[in-house]
């Protein structure tokens, strides 16, 4: 009784994932192969579950195609699956993927730590585990391909603090309190601005990861200091609403640096609204991820980290990026 | 008769107030062992202030409680059951969903090792039920019974905590004739093992019948204490304040021609092949038990509730079924069984509430007309006599008999020619009681037609130009005014319930 | 005559009583009165003109959709679905604009996109019979599920006509201008109309109003589409601020405007509500929200204060109720 229940939820819920997955590639121009493939690459005969934190946001459907192409090209399966930001979905995600049997699981935690516990049954069944983006905390998986969050904190430090000429006062936007993105992007950037005594962080407030409250948190902090001159915000959408409450002042009395080069990220950065944002290469990073999940189904031995380059990208450099 | 010196319970002098207002002043009541002392007074006379003060929820201002002789302060609920005090409420203290016996043991349940004790629980429960003579499934959920058994669960319960002294608030309410006569069998039962109790009923015959004496409340004040022999008019005098020289004054207008016509309602497990018609100047009456189908079929007519067959008509015209904006249209006007819960919004106010039924006959396309439902509104509780401050005030703030003139006023206001009452006095005072009767002679002596559901034989009885019958969803049989007597209802409204009755 | 009493208050009133009358009526007022206070004393930026104008617009969304769920709370339901709808009215004409339509069509889709929303949870409440929280939840999840599939997950740019939402007229921010032409409609509708007062009697007692020839469930299904239609207007000026629809805007939006409905005084048991406390409502989570920015709060400690203020809130409001 139970078993069926819970395989009829499988079911059900493989088939909405491949309902979303098709039509989230209509949107999609460049995705026409893609789609045709998530039903055709059996050929390699490996299947690869990548469970992603959440298909919301552009930066983890970038990754999803880069993971995409990846297996396609080495003929594996990839079943992708959304755990829309929540922690415990995710956690019945992967039961499922060890349940079946898969031969490799990528996962994208939504919450480190929570991702140990989430990490367990797939490991216990001997099927290998790379970590993308973010790290699993306190469990060892066989690999974790993130960019590097530090060293992108610092970039951006960098960045703002060229635009900004070495002096004025800063705020910062950060993401959802807590996550890992948040907390390695922000030490990264305190690092980085504290080698600049003139720059002055006056406040640094949350708003969540979200661009509407970027643009509210930002007219806040705005009237509150009204003599700022450089804004970094933790990733590009809050950066983005950051630069709709500064309308023309942006990239002319304020210097906003953003954070993952999103599309609009990128687009902003071309305009010359937005200084820099830190590109993470969010499509190497599926496809890393992939290629290591392979290595792993071939009982190769991998590194503990794999990182993948991120890349300041500014006016100068933007157009390779788009 | 075991007749101590001292009176069980005697409150002398207690007064109350409520910020401005005097709810009690100055009352005197003593309960003694193996009496039942009857509690009369109209709604607001301050029988329900009184009974919470000696159940522990509201402490006197003035005056003193004696228990046994000895000044005592009651400053909880727990405190009037160590006293071996136990209310019976009007509304129930069961949880549906548990049996019988964990709704007696409820509190006190006992255990082992933190687990319930099943058998302990079973035998408590038993020897509660024995104590009145009750016999019931210990392990039937309570839900299930009828109102009368629950009541009589819940006196279990309050007795099986070695209660001495029992209020029953209104038990006898929402009872059967039969159910009244099985309740007044186990209040004989403790009277005879010497519990004290008060019992406030609206009903003057069951005084006789059950009291030994009684106190009489008017505006918060103590009027007198006669013996329960007391004739019902001069207990009417004493509690309104003035005699009532009719209590039914049912005045005969001419008919006129048919105005409802029902025929061959039927509708499964509720009524069946019910036919019936009503004339101008005419009230019909509809006795019969409870889930005789009195109330169904009523609802049925007025739209409320659907049925299978059938036809109603009013003037010739059919009224479509399950829709009661149609009804209402044609002239049809529902005062239902229950005016708290079907009749009115309690939160709104008496001018929302008069103008329910007239909101979009009376509007300019979608703007509602609110001066004029205020105009409408302050006629109509002018013309049918509600008494209240302000057309704005909350229904919930008006006593029980205005809040139903309330319900007759939104169908005064309707037009409506065709009055569905179901138990139109139920909790209303005998002054209002009688005033709702003139509002049932107007509406005759206007030309309009009026079906009178009633589970108060004399209501119907003195009420009614016609009476019909029910029994097991069906029309019985028909009495003229004239012809009809209590005994001739009623054999007839049990005639048939053994065979057709439907559930 | 009967000696029936009627209710304890005296015809003639002091000044004090009326005092106590006019509190209690606007129990959410001083509410945000206290905001404000407490926030000017805490920081000088708080009351000035471009600061209050900022709390407007942040206010803005939150109150369109609070104004939309009022109607569903005055009618005893609660519509869950809210913040779904808005995105997938915002994504929707987003969608229908990047299809080469003109841009004033996807401003007319988009609401028209949340009535439909909100229709389908109303019939479903209405005729399905469904609690009208598990037909609001189930569309929570539907709505932005098709949110995601229309968006493919990427933000949509939006057109100047809906661009437009999130500029300014003669200085006033243009989200400021739309949610009080919504609370003029709201309270016009809710205190005037036919429709808007048979919703009190549906909430304060279904049955009643039922038996008095009101056509409860054509109203039922009426306020859910109305508050779908209101949520796409909400949907339509957030997009317009930020000129792009975002898939995952307003989510938790809805927990926001049932309580901007509560803290304005209404109660989630029906026949209660009025558009004035939603509106202020709205405007204590927002000068709450603008606050603690400007104070620079944690960010750990800012949802801690948040939830408090609104428990606080409410809690005043059923203490000042029981005593009154």
């Amino acid at each position: 009784m139970n078993s069926i229940t819970r395989r009829s939820l499988a079911l059900s819920l493989a088939g909405v994932l491949a309902l979303a997955t098709t039509a989230c590639n209509r949107g999609d121009d460049a995705a026409d192969d893609g789609a045709g493939a998530t039903s055709g690459g059996g050929e390699g005969g490996q299947t690869i579950t990548l469970a992603v934190s959440t298909l919301n946001n552009p930066f983890f459907i970038t990754l999803r195609d880069g993971a995409q192409e990846a297996a396609d090209a080495a003929g594996a399966t990839l079943e992708v699956v959304d755990a829309q930001n929540d922690a415990a979905t995710q956690q019945n995600q992967l039961a499922n993927a060890a349940t079946q049997g898969v031969d490799a699981v990528i996962i994208n935690p939504v919450d480190s730590e929570a991702a140990a516990a989430a990490v367990t049954p797939v490991l216990d069944g001997d099927i290998p585990v790379i970590a993308v983006d973010r790290s699993v905390e306190g469990k060892d998986v066989n690999s974790t391909v993130s960019s590097d969050n530090v060293a992108g904190g610092k970039q951006a430090a960098e960045a703002l603090a060229e635009a900004m000429g070495g002096k004025g006062k800063v705020i910062v936007l950060q993401g959802v309190a807590g996550t890992s993105a948040s907390r390695d992007r922000g030490k990264g950037f305190e690092e980085g601005i504290a080698a600049f005594p003139d720059i002055e962080v006056v406040a640094m407030q949350p708003a969540n990861f979200d661009r509407a409250q970027g643009l509210d948190v930002a007219t806040n902090l705005l009237e509150s200091n009204a003599d700022v001159t450089g804004i970094f915000a933790e990733n590009d959408e809050m950066a983005l609403g950051a630069l709709q409450a500064l309308g023309d002042r942006a990239g002319q009395d304020v210097f906003v640096v953003g954070f993952d080069g999103t599309e609009d990220g990128l687009k902003a950065v071309a305009d010359g609204t937005m200084v820099a944002t830190i590109a993470q290469q969010p499509a190497e990073l599926g496809k890393v991820a992939v290629e290591q999940a392979l290595k792993a189904i071939n009982g190769e031995e991998l590194p503990a980290q794999q990182p993948v380059e991120v890349v300041t990208v500014t006016e100068d450099n933007v157009a390779d990026f788009q | 008769m075991t007749t101590s010196e001292h009176p069980l319970l005697q409150l002398k002098g207690v007064g109350k107030r409520f910020g401005g207002v005097v709810a009690l002043r100055d009352v005197d009541l003593s309960v003694r062992a193996g009496q039942v002392q009857v509690l009369l007074g109209e709604n607001g006379a301050g029988k329900s202030t009184l009974v919470k003060m000696i159940a522990g929820v509201h402490e006197p201002d003035t005056g003193s409680i004696e228990i046994d002789g000895r000044p005592v302060r009651i400053t909880s609920t727990r405190d009037a059951e160590s006293h071996g005090i136990a209310t019976i409420h009007q509304e129930l203290n069961l949880v549906p969903t548990l049996s019988v016996a964990e709704n007696i043991t409820l509190g006190r349940t006992p255990s082992r090792l933190g687990l319930v004790d099943r058998r302990g629980m079973r035998k408590l429960a038993q020897e509660a039920l024995d104590r009145i003579g009750l016999s019931v499934d210990l392990d039937r959920k309570v839900g299930t019974l009828g109102i009368a058994r629950q009541q009589l669960v819940e006196i279990a319960k309050a007795l099986s905590v070695d209660a001495r002294i029992l209020i029953l608030d209104e038990p006898t309410a929402a009872l059967t004739r039969t159910e009244i006569a099985q309740l007044f069998t186990v209040v004989n039962q403790l009277r005879d093992h010497g519990v004290g109790m008060v019992f406030i009923s609206h009903h003057l015959d069951e005084i006789a019948e059950i009291g030994d004496t009684v106190t009489v409340l008017r505006d918060g004040a103590f009027v007198d204490e006669v013996p329960a022999s007391t004739p019902e008019p001069e207990l009417i005098r004493l509690m309104v304040g003035r005699s009532i020289e009719q209590l039914f004054p049912r005045r005969r207008p001419d008919l006129g021609e048919v105005l409802l016509q029902v025929k061959g309602l039927s509708s499964e497990g509720r009524f069946d092949d019910v036919s019936l018609q009503v004339r101008r100047g005419e009230v019909v009456g509809l006795a019969g038990l409870v889930g005789a189908g009195r109330t169904e079929l009523l609802r049925a007519i007025s739209g409320a509730d659907n049925y299978d067959s059938g036809t109603v008509a009013v003037g010739g015209r059919q009224v479509p079924r399950h829709d009661v904006a149609a009804g209402v249209a044609l002239g049809l006007g529902h005062v239902p069984e229950d005016r708290k819960t079907q009749g009115l919004v309690l939160g709104a106010s008496v001018e929302d509430n008069v103008g329910y039924a007239t909101l979009r006959s009376h509007a300019r396309g979608p703007l509602a007309d609110l001066a004029g439902q205020r105009r409408r509104a302050h006629q109509v509780s002018e013309q049918l006599r509600i008494r209240l401050n302000d057309v704005r005030q909350p229904v919930r703030s008006l006593s029980g008999g205005n809040q139903q003139k309330v319900v007759f006023g939104r169908w005064t206001l309707a037009g409506s020619q065709v009055l569905l009452l179901d138990e139109p006095t139920r909790g209303v005072d005998v002054g209002a009681k009688v005033e709702i009767y003139e509002l049932i002679n107007a509406v005759t002596e206007a030309g309009g037609a009026v079906l009178l559901a009633s589970s108060e034989l004399p209501e119907v009885l003195g009420m009614s130009d016609r009476i019909l019958v029910m029994a097991g969803g069906r029309i019985v049989g028909e009495l003229t005014a004239d012809e009809a007597t209590q005994d001739s209802v009623m054999s007839l409204a049990v005639k048939e319930v053994e065979s057709t009755r439907v559930h | 005559m009967s000696t029936e009493t009627t209710t304890p208050a005296k015809p003639a009133r002091t000044s004090r009583q009326r005092l106590g009358q006019f509190l209690s009526d606007n129990g959410a007022l001083v509410g945000l009165v206290v905001v404000v206070v407490a926030m000017f004393i805490a920081t000088p930026d708080f009351l000035t003109t471009t600061n209050l104008l900022n709390v407007g617009v942040q206010a803005a969304v939150v109150a369109i959709l609070a104004f939309g769920m009022t109607y569903v709370i005055v009618a005893a339901g609660i519509d869950l679905s809210v913040g779904s709808v808005a995105a997938l009215s915002a994504v929707s004409a987003g969608w229908i604009v990047g299809q080469g339509m003109p841009g004033a069509l996807g401003l007319v889709a988009g609401p028209l996109v949340g009535l439909l929303a909100g229709l389908l949870s109303g019939l479903a409440t209405a005729y399905g019979k469904l609690p009208s929280f598990i037909a609001t939840l189930a569309m929570l999840s539907v709505a932005r599920g098709l949110t995601l599939v229309i968006s493919g997950g990427r933000p949509q740019s939006m057109p100047d006509e809906i661009s437009w939402l999130g500029s300014r007229v003669l200085g006033v921010p243009v989200p400021i201008l739309v949610t009080l032409v919504m609370f003029a409609i709201t309270a016009f509708v809710l205190n005037r109309t036919v429709f808007g007062r048979s919703l009190y009697a549906v909430g304060g007692n279904e049955e009643a109003a039922r038996l008095s020839g009101l056509a409860v469930k054509k109203l039922t299904a009426a306020v859910f589409a109305l508050s779908g239609l209101y949520a796409g207007i909400a949907g339509m000026v957030l997009a317009g601020r930020l000129s792009s629809a975002q898939p995952q805007a307003a989510v938790g939006y809805e927990l926001d405007a049932i309580a901007a409905v509560v803290i304005g005084g209404a109660s989630l048991s029906g026949g209660q509500g009025r558009a004035t406390g939603t509106l202020i409502g709205a405007l204590v989570l927002a000068v709450i929200r603008n606050g603690l920015n400007l104070l620079n709060v944690s960010s750990f400690w800012q949802q801690v204060v948040i939830g408090l203020v609104i428990a606080l809130a409410v809690g005043i409001d059923v203490l000042r109720r029981k005593t009154s």
